[in-house]
Formats: C-alpha cells, structure tokens, sequence
C-alpha cells in the first residue's frame, strides 16, 4: 500500500487506475493538509472538515467498491438529506464497500479550490471526487444541475460522459429530478427513477463484479470501451438503469422528438421505476449524522410511509412516488427511540407526504408522546390537513411544547379551481379548522398556496387574499395578537402528473396575480403575504419539461457562470436567458406551450407506472373541475401503477376510520422542496 | 444542592472549526447521547444549563476550554464525564472535570488570564532569522509602556493598548526539542507564548502579533504563524499560570519548569 503524490486536480491515468484497484489499491492522497489553510477564509469552514457524530471512515484498501454520495449544494441544505443518509448507512454496511460524502462548495470556497487548484473531496478523508468508483447524486429538483457540472469539472473528471473512461468514476443520478434526466442525458452515465435502496445494492454487485474482472484482464479493449461495458451490464442487469447514451432521442422532420429509443438490442423501450414494497425490510436511517454547525432541518427524521394517493394534479412527488407503503407503528416507535439516542437530537421528525394520513397516525403520535412525556424531545409532522382531526393530533405532539403556527395547505383560494387542482377541501372545512385551531390556543397559522395554475382567472387569484382574510377574522375574535400568513408560490408544470401538457405562467404574470392578492389583503395588518421570486420558477419550468437539446443550454449557462440556481444569493436567469440565446433555444416554446395529447414528450420512455392515457383522462377531469378521490378509500381507478409494477397500497387501515376530507402540503418533501424550506428557516430566525 | 460541575475541555483538530454559536447544539445533543441528566431551564423556550464563559475564535485551538453545567440529580461525576467525553466529536475532550459548592466565586472569575502560545512550522520560512526576529520584539514589547493597536469593529475602530494586557511573554525556539516543540517532521518549532489578561479590553493573540508588527514599517517581516492554542486560563503566576481547575502551574514556555527560567 502506498500513497500518492500524483497531482490533486488532474492525476495522469495510472494513478487513476491505480486508486480504483478492488485490490491493492494505490491510496489516493488526502487534500485536507492542503485545504486547511484556507478555511479560515471562507463562511462557515465547519461546512468543510467532516467529522461529525455517526460518520463512517472506512479504509480504502480494506473495500473493493467505493461510492461517493453527493447532494450537489449547500451543505447547510444537504446535510439532512434522507436519501443519502440510507444510502450511506446501506453501502458502509456491506463489507466490501464504502460511501463517502460531498456537497457543493459554496461560491466563496469554489472560488479559492480553483485558485489553488484543489478537487471536490470528501467529508470523510477528503479524499478527491475523481479517485472514487461511483459519484451518486441526488438530483431533488431540477436547480442543482449546473451545481452538478461544476462538481465534476472541479472533481478533477470529465463533464461529458462521451469524454469519460473506466479509469473514471461512474456518474449516477437518483431523486425527483431524475424522473427526467433528459437535459443532463450528455453528462450522466446512469439515471434511476425512484427507490434507491435495492437499485444501489445491485449495481454496487454489477461494479463489483465487473472491478474484479478488469483487474483480472478479463474485459476487453481500451478503457473507453470498458467503460461501455460496465455501462452495457448495468443496463441488462440493474431494473431501473437508464442509460441515456444507449438511447437516442429521433426527431420528426420538423424537429419535433418522435421518439426516444434503445440503440441496443435487448435494452426496454422503457425502463421502470424501482419500488421498494415492504418497507419493513429497510429500516434506515439508524445512525443518523448529526450537524456541528447549523442547517435546514436539524432532526431525527423518520418516513411514516412512502408514496401518496391524495391525487393533488399538480403534486409530482404525489403521482411519482405510490403506491403507498406504510411502515408499522411499533417499527415506527422503535427506529424513532434509538434514532434519538444515537444522535442526541431533540426534534424528531415523522415524515412522508402526508404524515396525517397514515391509518395508525393516532397511535403513533400518542405512543410517542407518552414515551417522551416530560422530556425537552418534541415531534413533528412537516405536512398536515385541514380538518379537525390534524388539530387533535398537533396538539398531541405539541405536549411538550408550545403551540405556535400550524401550516394548511389548502393550495388554491376559490372552490373551483380547487376541483380542478383536486385538492378537496371546501371553504367552510377550512374556517372550521382554523376557528378550532385558535380555539385551541394555536397563534399563528400559515396557509400555502399556488398562483399559475391552468384554468385560473383573477377571481381564482383574488379568493386567496379573501380566504386569508376570512381565517385572519377569526383568528383576531381569538386574540388581537394572532396572525395568519399567506404564502404563494408560482405554480411550475411538472412531468409524470397530468399538467404535463399545460403552459406555464411567465414571471410577469405571477407578478401580476401576487399584486392582485396583496391588493386584497393590504388593509388587514395581521395577514403576512409571503412569495418566492417569480424568475426561479422559469429555470425549473425549462429544465423539469425539457429534452435532449437542453444539455448545450445547461453546460452553456454553467460556462457562463451559473450556480446555485435556486438561491436568493445568486441571479442566474439573465445567464440563463443569454445561454439560450446561445444555442438558439426559444424559451416560450418551451415553457410558454401547452403539449398535445400525442405529443411524444421527453420522458415517455420512462416509465413511473402512470399510464400517460389516465394521466390525460386526469387532466380532461380537471378542465371539467371534476374531483378524483384517494384511491386508497375507494375502488381502484387504474393509473397503472399497481398493476402494471405488481405492487399494491401496504396500509393498515383496518380500523373502520372514514377518509377525512383533505388535505396535505407536498412541501416538506416534495421536489421544489428545499429551497422554500430554507427561507422560512431564515425567516423564522429574524 | 445544585450538581453543579465544571469542566476543562480540548477543541482540537477539525472541531476548532466549530463556531462558539454551534457549540451549545454540540453538547446539548452529546448530554442527551450521554443520557445524562442536565437540567434545563424554565420558560417558552427551555435550554440545557452549559454555560460557556467566553468564545474562542473559528479555528483558533484549545487545551484550555471550560464549561460549566448544571444537573438536576446527583451524579457519578467520574462516569458520567468519562461517557460525555467519549460522546462529543473527535478533538473535543473533556480533561478536567469539578463540582462546584454553592458558594464558589463565578467561573470568569476564576479565569483572569490566559496563556497563549503561536507556532511557527513553516519549512520555507529560515527558522533562525523568524526566532531572532521575534526575540527582539518581544523586548521590545516588554520594555514600552504602551503598545497601542486599532481593532476594526463594526461597530467602528478602537484603540487597544496591547502592552498593558500582557503580563508574560517569551520566544522560544527550542535547543533540546521535546514533543510539544518539534512538528511532524521533527524539525523544532517556533513557540511565542504569552499570558494576557482576560479582565480589561479583550487582547486576543493576532492583536499582539499586530503589536509586535508596528515597527515592520509596513514590510510583512513577521509571518503569520500556523497554529495559534489557548492552552489554558487561570491565574498568572511566576513563570506561568495557575490552571483554575486544577490549581497546577503550566510552565509558560514549553520543556521548561516553571519558576526556571
């Protein structure tokens, strides 16, 4: 064993080939010694020293296979991630591999790795992004892509994966955005759709295997073409690996896409989503990392369930993730208790899509709040319905502590455009709830909803200012200190829902409706309106409908300087706008158009188990603002995935308990997730 | 009774880039690993009784540390330290642990100065001209009655007068070298070290490297060093310091007895 000298940022091929040996492995070297010195120089250096309580440092030598899991940005936002949490625990469970982790550096740090010619590295040994076997990201929504090109640039590999050999790490990308990763198809050597757990342990074998067999001299030609191999097992042997470059994206004459196809014999015209069903099998997170300096959720979290059936036409996490799979209380309560004692967090989180609906719920929250009874421990459900039954149980979780806002996500303001949405709850639910959220001593309630949604008019718009007026009356007959805050988000087309087909709102309109509602609320002090900038909603409206012809608009506004798209700190649409002007891309076309229901779309070769007929049948029944029901209380509907992934609802509600009407927010977890969650944090700070 | 129990502490490594702001969430989560009983206090918003009594800088390290927590039973302090030592993040050790009567004065109290020491290891750096360099100036600094810095503030600049707090200060560049003074490649270090009052104006060791810089006349001939360590707070006394906790006598600079000099 011995350890290399060989250049950081650009190390020649025998050392890379030397590092990525199953056995015998040169030792890459550790670059801390070298970033050290500057972290004195930059914000927040303990985002970049590791170290923290449940890392795992597993030699290098003593593996065969070595992962580095990334979420590509900040790590305040990062960190909790769950995703890269299982997977950290899955792969350095197993003997013969390991998982290191990396964020984005933020602008400051990036700044001073390229000035001194220093790689992306790991938290573990800093060790650089290139001398890995894997470089896994999540992609949880689509404004971390240029992040991602910039990670492998400053990774010291290759962005194009045509420029990349087996002397490189295999590029691999999970998480939301990945349900389409047609614009990021040039750089990515391996998309998933859907679960990770059983999907990373078998490709890890497929490496594996593949690793001993190159040591061994027993894969033929150049390392480009044992790259192509690896890749060509992986595709036949791993359900669920996309390989975009072994499909090519036809056009029609007119350029339209006519089809996107396997260049290979034998690959699926359609590669499934991996679903895990019993998620009993898979008890992760146990040894959750825990922070030494502050970021977005700072918790023990647990997923209550996965998938979700309320049918919200607008919610991509909601369609992408069912069927539904219920974890059992008593697992429940026990991954929460020792979660909590290896990490020493106080908040527990009890996640999912919609927390509430889980068919035990009742019992859960009371068992758990029995066990830390007197204790400073305090539970949480980031998502909530509105009625009377959520209000019961916040104040349940609230035992220990104190009842300050409660969140409602009733997304659209009048009762029609809620039919079309399929968000059912009615105006007099809502009042109810809030009336008996105040009664019962709650003091601030938050209400989430959507501007730009298909079908709106301005009277649509101007019913959310009075719907917040109406709970802001009754909040003040409570207490004159009492608040309500309106939040309102731009509404963004997402793929695999059934408003996939429709335009999206330029920023200059939601400008205009979010005037209209502050026009209605603007005599009422105690109703707080809250908005996201209109402009980020344009880049993830592009690159979440986009096709193949977006990767020379990615890679041109990454040249151009774009990063951190998603935050208040950076202005990228001007990048942006002048990189489309560059490859000749026209905006409106793509985010200004609503698609024909026989337009071949760039996602239709992957398959989330949405049949795309009932996905436009759902939109026909939204323009008729007809309702669809949670088809977890009535007869099946067939969107195809249960039958068509063998897979069917794991739930236990066998205990008679009536649906409730409504309602959850997709937030917490959903794809646009991470960046509204940062400012409320921010916000609630001040 | 109050359980009332102080510690001394290490922030060694990567854990000196934790700042002074995370590190109440750092030993709240490692009390609750422990599964010790702290107490906390009463209000909207309860918090854990760990009081620190004055910050270190972000990336400045430390053997001198301390903290003082409060429980609400009794407990095994030996055991119960020994766990909470074992549970907070690498570079970070408690070494000194004491219960504390009713009556004891504050722990700031106990704390009026602080023995500091930089090192230099640069290999580019010609170690016997930076020694002779610093040698010099710490005479220098000795024999003025005043050695006057402006601290930049937000709240604007202010003047400190650096000589006024220092109550010890000595170079050394060690002839028999023992582990402290020698770096990883064996070759001997350059030890400034000094103790500065903690009462007063706050002097920090870069305002002291400011001090001895004035007559650099804007040449950068004193480099800045690459580790700078708070070894511990007590009292001063002839030749070093009085650690608080434990009332033994830290030699001011490294492989030399106290009172030897």
């Amino acid at each position: 064993m011995t350890t290399s000298t060989a250049s950081l940022h650009a190390p020649d091929t025998a050392t890379r080939r030397a590092v990525r040996r199953a056995a015998d492995p040169l030792v890459p070297p550790s670059v801390w010694d070298l970033v050290e010195p500057h972290l004195l120089d930059v914000r927040k250096p303990a985002q970049y020293v590791g170290g923290e309580v449940n890392m795992v440092a597993k030699a290098w030598a003593d593996v065969q296979t070595r992962w580095l899991l990334c979420y590509p940005d900040a790590y305040e936002v990062g960190q909790p991630n769950q995703g890269i949490q299982i997977l950290y625990e899955l792969l350095n469970e197993r003997p013969t591999s390991m998982a290191h982790r990396a964020y984005a550096p933020w602008l400051d740090m990036d700044a001073v790795m390229r000035e001194h010619g220093l790689p992306v590295f790991s938290l573990e040994g800093h060790v650089p992004l290139w001398a890995f076997d894997v470089f896994a990201v999540t992609l949880p929504h689509e404004l971390a892509h240029t992040n991602l090109l910039n990670l492998m640039d400053l990774g010291g590999i290759p962005h194009r994966s045509a420029d990349r050999t087996a002397d490189h790490p295999l590029v691999v990308v999970g998480g939301h955005a990945a349900f389409n990763p047609e614009p990021l198809a040039d750089f990515v050597d391996v998309a998933l759709a859907g679960d990770g757990e059983e999907f990373t342990l078998e490709l890890d074998a497929v490496l594996a295997a593949w690793k001993r067999d190159r040591d061994a001299g027993a894969v033929n030609g150049d390392a480009r073409q044992q790259r192509t191999e690896l890749l060509d097992r992986l595709a036949r042997n791993v359900e669920g690996a996309y390989v975009p470059e072994f499909y090519e994206a036809k056009r029609t004459r007119d350029g339209g896409l006519k089809a996107t196809v396997p260049t290979r014999k034998g690959l699926p015209d359609k590669v499934v989503k991996r679903t895990v069903q019993d998620l009993e099998q898979w008890q992760y997170p146990k040894k959750q990392l825990v922070p030494m300096t502050e970021v977005v959720h700072e918790r023990f979290s647990v997923e209550i369930f996965r998938g979700c059936t309320r049918g919200c036409r607008f919610c991509q996490a909601g369609m992408i993730t069912r069927p539904v799979r219920e974890r059992r209380p008593e697992t429940i309560q026990n991954m929460v208790v020792e979660g909590v004692k290896n990490t020493g967090f106080e908040e527990v989180g009890l996640l999912s899509l919609s927390s509430a609906d889980h068919a035990h719920i009742g019992d859960i929250a009371r068992d758990l709040a029995d066990h830390y009874d007197g204790t400073t421990t305090s539970l949480s459900l980031p998502s909530t319905r509105v009625d009377a039954f959520n209000i019961t149980l916040s104040n349940e979780l609230a035992r220990n502590g104190r009842r300050t806002g409660l969140t409602f996500a009733p997304e659209a303001g009048s009762e029609r455009m809620r039919a079309v949405i399929n968000k059912m709850v009615s105006e007099e639910d809502m009042l109810r709830t809030a009336e008996l959220s105040f009664a019962n001593g709650w003091r601030h309630v938050k209400l989430y909803f959507m501007v730009g949604l298909p079908t709106e008019t301005d009277e649509d718009v101007e019913a959310i200012g009075h719907l917040g007026v109406k709970v802001y009356e009754i909040a003040k007959r409570h207490g004159q200190r009492n608040k309500v805050t309106v939040s309102v988000g731009g509404f963004v087309p997402k793929p695999h829902t059934p408003f996939q087909w429709v335009r999206q709102d330029t920023p200059e309109e939601i400008r205009r409706k979010l005037g209209l509602i502050r026009q209605v609320v603007k005599d009422h002090r105690g109703v707080t309106v809250r908005t996201n900038d209109p402009d980020e909603g344009v880049i993830e409206g592009l690159l979440a409908r986009g096709g193949r012809e977006l990767c020379d608009v990615v890679e041109a506004a990454w040249r151009r300087g774009a990063l951190f798209d998603g935050w208040h700190e950076t202005t990228t649409l001007p990048t942006w706008l002048q990189a489309l002007e560059d490859c000749g891309i026209d905006l409106a076309e793509h985010n200004q158009r609503a698609r024909g229901e026989r337009e071949v779309l760039p996602w239709d070769h992957l398959d989330s188990g949405l049949e795309k007929s009932w996905l436009w049948d759902d939109w026909q029944e939204a323009i008729a603002e007809r309702e669809l029901d949670d088809c977890r209380w009535i007869p099946c509907y067939d969107c195809g995935v249960c039958p068509g992934l063998e897979l069917q609802h794991d739930t236990g509600f066998d205990d008679g308990r009536k649906p409730l009407p409504i309602v959850a927010s997709p937030r917490p977890l959903g794809g646009d997730a991470t960046l509204p969650v940062v400012l409320a944090r921010q916000a609630d700070a001040r | 009774m109050s359980h009332r129990h102080r510690v001394r502490y290490t922030k060694l490594d990567r854990v000196r880039f934790v700042s002074a702001r995370d590190l109440t969430a750092v030993w709240e989560r490692a009390l609750r690993r422990a599964n010790l009983p702290i107490a906390y206090s009463e209000g909207f918003r309860p918090h854990a009784k760990v009081s620190f009594p004055d910050a270190l800088s972000v990336g400045l390290e430390s053997t001198g540390e301390y903290a003082e927590l409060t429980f609400s039973e009794r407990i095994d302090a030996d055991s119960a330290f020994m766990a909470l030592s074992a549970t907070l993040p690498d570079g970070m050790d408690i070494t000194t642990h004491l219960e504390v009567p009713d009556n004891a004065s504050k722990l700031a109290r106990l704390l009026p100065a602080t023995l500091w020491r930089a090192t230099w290891t640069d290999p580019a750096v010609d170690r016997s001209a930076l020694f002779d360099l610093l040698d010099q100036r710490t005479r220098d600094l000795l024999a003025a009655t005043t050695s006057e810095v402006v601290k930049h503030k937000p709240s604007g600049d202010k003047v400190i007068d650096v000589r006024a707090a220092v109550l010890d200060l000595v170079a050394a560049f060690p002839a028999s070298p023992d582990v402290h003074s020698v770096d990883a490649t064996g070759a001997p270090r350059i030890i400034l070290s000094a103790v500065i009052r903690n009462d007063g104006p706050t002097v920090r060791p870069l305002d002291l490297l400011q001090a001895m810089r004035a007559a650099d006349g804007g040449a950068s001939l004193l480099p800045d060093p690459h580790r700078v360590t708070r070894v511990a707070q007590g009292e001063r006394v002839d030749g070093g310091l009085r650690e608080a906790l434990t009332g033994e006598v830290v030699a001011l600079a490294p492989g030399r007895l106290a009172g030897a000099a």
